[in-house]
């Protein structure tokens, strides 16, 4: 088995054909973790002996010959955000530290029916808040192209453990760049679907209007799979869309994704785009020219707004939604006297500063006298960006743009000055505010060089146009 | 937009987190470095645009007010930091 090359549609066949069992598949995943993720840090928590029970349970289903899905016996990471029943999720939170997830998230119980196996929880930066996964509580997880280097955040454990073969594929959770980024740093492919076509029921909130849980994956037929797995309608998540349907996905038309044209916006190739990754990117602009596709310039021109806005509604979300976390479900009772005393000391003690941070914003930007200044400027804003891409797709069909500003950065380059962490994700940012979905996917042939990613953005519930023509692009 | 200093006691108060001293000075520099940053948005005419709500325009659902707990009891309480016969103990809020 060649690991390098092993994806999970071959991966499938393998177990199909029985070129190797589950087990097998399993163990060579669990090895290539104690080889590997000590240097690394992708993972958590490794779940060896589940994994291995797991994986014998599909072997005997494949010796009594019952149908195989897409995902049977796949080994995939999760995002320590996204609940496993009975597993850890700490969310890379310290206050999360003595948690046990009591269900399933919709996504686990799906890819529970395809048999897949789980090989543990990744790092991430604590509630998903940042760019760089600096900010765990727990540990920092390396680039593996540059060990010097951060390997994007926040889902940047999932990235590392599928850019370094200790996973086949992962889930990562979206809210303004956090699977795209770490993909495109660390070279893999990552797809953030539409706001609604993943049930985010059991994933621990960031800001609700803004998360989606997606996919990271070796090649974008990958990502296809990973997708149809985690798709559908749940009735836990109320901003589930209902009657979603993504056969297309699985009749790859070559002929309807060529006439598709792609729109490169402006805005997106300004001052502060490294050098590097702009001709990276126009690589992979001339590549998709010579495979026939039509190009056209178009302009979004709130762009620029678009990290104010988010740097607006998503703390003040997060400061609603983390205010569960308040001493009293979980986590421990210290000799406190009164309940005031419980939340301030429990929240002291168990928030990272970025998460303290973005509360105590949040919580001002939501505050009687700023409210109309800072929140209700920013959703009215936001309006106007997600106006641009309505604009826009009345022309093209899909936007092809940079996903990072520049190459990897090197470790605690950016730790001291939070105003500079949140400007790695403003390419990444408007397609949240949208709700729009986008694959990230590695520029080819950069050999020993450091990944450049580019994105590639659809209309909503449009991921066949953008997997189409990154499938594409990957034959190219 | 206000341009006032961070008033880093009162808002941390609200958000129910005690800080160190070196916190609030260090979150004051960093919360006056992104508001400052905001300002940017006083420059977009938004007089006509309507607030976005959620995420995408999705419509409002409705759901009828049955109990629906698909998880027992037992999981959530193993995780409560204080128990005793059965029964869950919180600080009280009244001295």
């Amino acid at each position: 088995m060649d690991l390098e090359k092993l994806t999970i549609q071959e991966a499938n066949k393998g177990l199909r054909e029985k070129k190797f069992s589950a087990q097998e598949l399993t163990s060579l995943f669990l090895s290539q973790i104690d080889d590997k993720d000590k240097g690394l840090g992708a993972y958590l928590e490794v779940a060896r002996e589940e994994a291995l029970v797991q994986a014998a349970r599909v072997d005997a289903l494949i010796a009594e010959g019952k149908p195989i899905h897409y995902l049977t016996g796949v080994p995939l990471a999760i995002k320590d955000n996204i609940l496993i029943r009975s597993r850890q999720a700490t969310a890379g939170s310290k206050i999360l530290e003595n948690y046990t997830a009591a269900y399933d998230a919709t996504v686990i119980k799906n890819l529970k029916k395809e048999e897949a196996i789980f090989l543990g929880k990744t790092n991430l930066d604590e509630f998903a808040m940042g760019s760089s996964t600096e900010n765990s509580a727990y540990q920092v997880t390396k680039n593996p192209h540059d060990k010097e280097r951060v390997p994007g955040g926040s889902s940047g454990g999932s990235a590392v453990a599928v850019a370094a073969n200790m996973a086949l594929g992962a889930l990562g959770s979206d809210t303004g760049g956090s699977i795209r980024q770490p993909a495109a740093f660390c070279g893999v492919v990552g797809l953030k679907p539409t706001y609604g076509a993943v049930s985010r029921y059991g994933l621990i909130a960031l800001a609700s209007s803004l998360d989606q849980i997606g996919t990271l994956t070796k090649t974008v037929g990958d990502a296809v799979i990973l997708f149809r797995g985690i798709t559908g309608y749940d009735e836990l998540d109320s901003t589930s869309v209902p009657n979603l349907n993504y056969d297309e996905l699985l009749v790859f038309d070559e002929e309807r994704i060529k006439n598709l044209t792609i729109g490169i916006p402006k805005e997106y190739f300004v001052e502060g785009l490294s050098g590097e990754v702009a001709r990276g990117v126009e690589e992979a602009i001339e590549t998709l020219k010579k495979a026939g596709f039509k190009f056209k310039e178009i302009s979004l021109p709130h762009t620029k707004y678009a990290l104010s806005v988010y740097y607006i509604i998503m703390p003040a979300e997060a400061s609603s939604n983390l205010s569960r976390y308040d001493g009293i479900r979980y986590g421990t009772r210290s000799e406190i006297q009164n309940l005031l005393e419980l939340y301030l000391k429990d929240r002291a003690q168990g928030f990272g500063p970025e998460t303290k941070r973005r509360i105590i914003l949040g919580t001002f930007v939501l505050s009687a006298g700023y409210y109309d200044a800072y929140y209700i400027k920013a959703q009215k804003v936001r309006a106007l960006v997600k106006q641009d891409f309505e604009r826009a797709f009345e022309e093209i069909d899909v936007i092809l743009a940079p996903v990072t500003p520049t190459l990897p950065f090197k470790m605690g380059e950016k730790t001291e000055d939070p105003l500079e962490m949140y400007l790695s994700d403003i390419f990444t940012i408007p397609v949240n505010l949208a709700g729009l979905p986008a694959l990230s996917l590695p520029v080819k042939g950069r050999g020993d060089e450091l990944p450049i990613g580019f994105q590639l953005i659809g209309k909503p519930f449009r991921e066949a146009d953008i997997l189409g023509v990154g499938q594409i692009y990957e034959s190219s | 937009m206000p341009n006032k200093e961070f008033d880093i006691k009162y808002f941390s108060g609200l958000a129910r987190i005690d800080l160190t001293p070196e916190e609030e000075e260090r979150f004051t520099k960093d919360l006056n470095e992104v508001l400052d940053h905001f300002k940017e948005l006083e420059a977009v005419d938004t007089n006509e645009v309507s607030p976005m709500a959620g995420g995408t325009g999705l419509v409002n659902i409705s759901s009828e007010d049955e109990i629906g707990l698909k998880v027992g009891v037992e999981p959530l309480r193993e995780q409560f930091p204080d128990e005793k016969d059965g029964l869950l103990r919180v600080p009280k809020v009244f001295d």
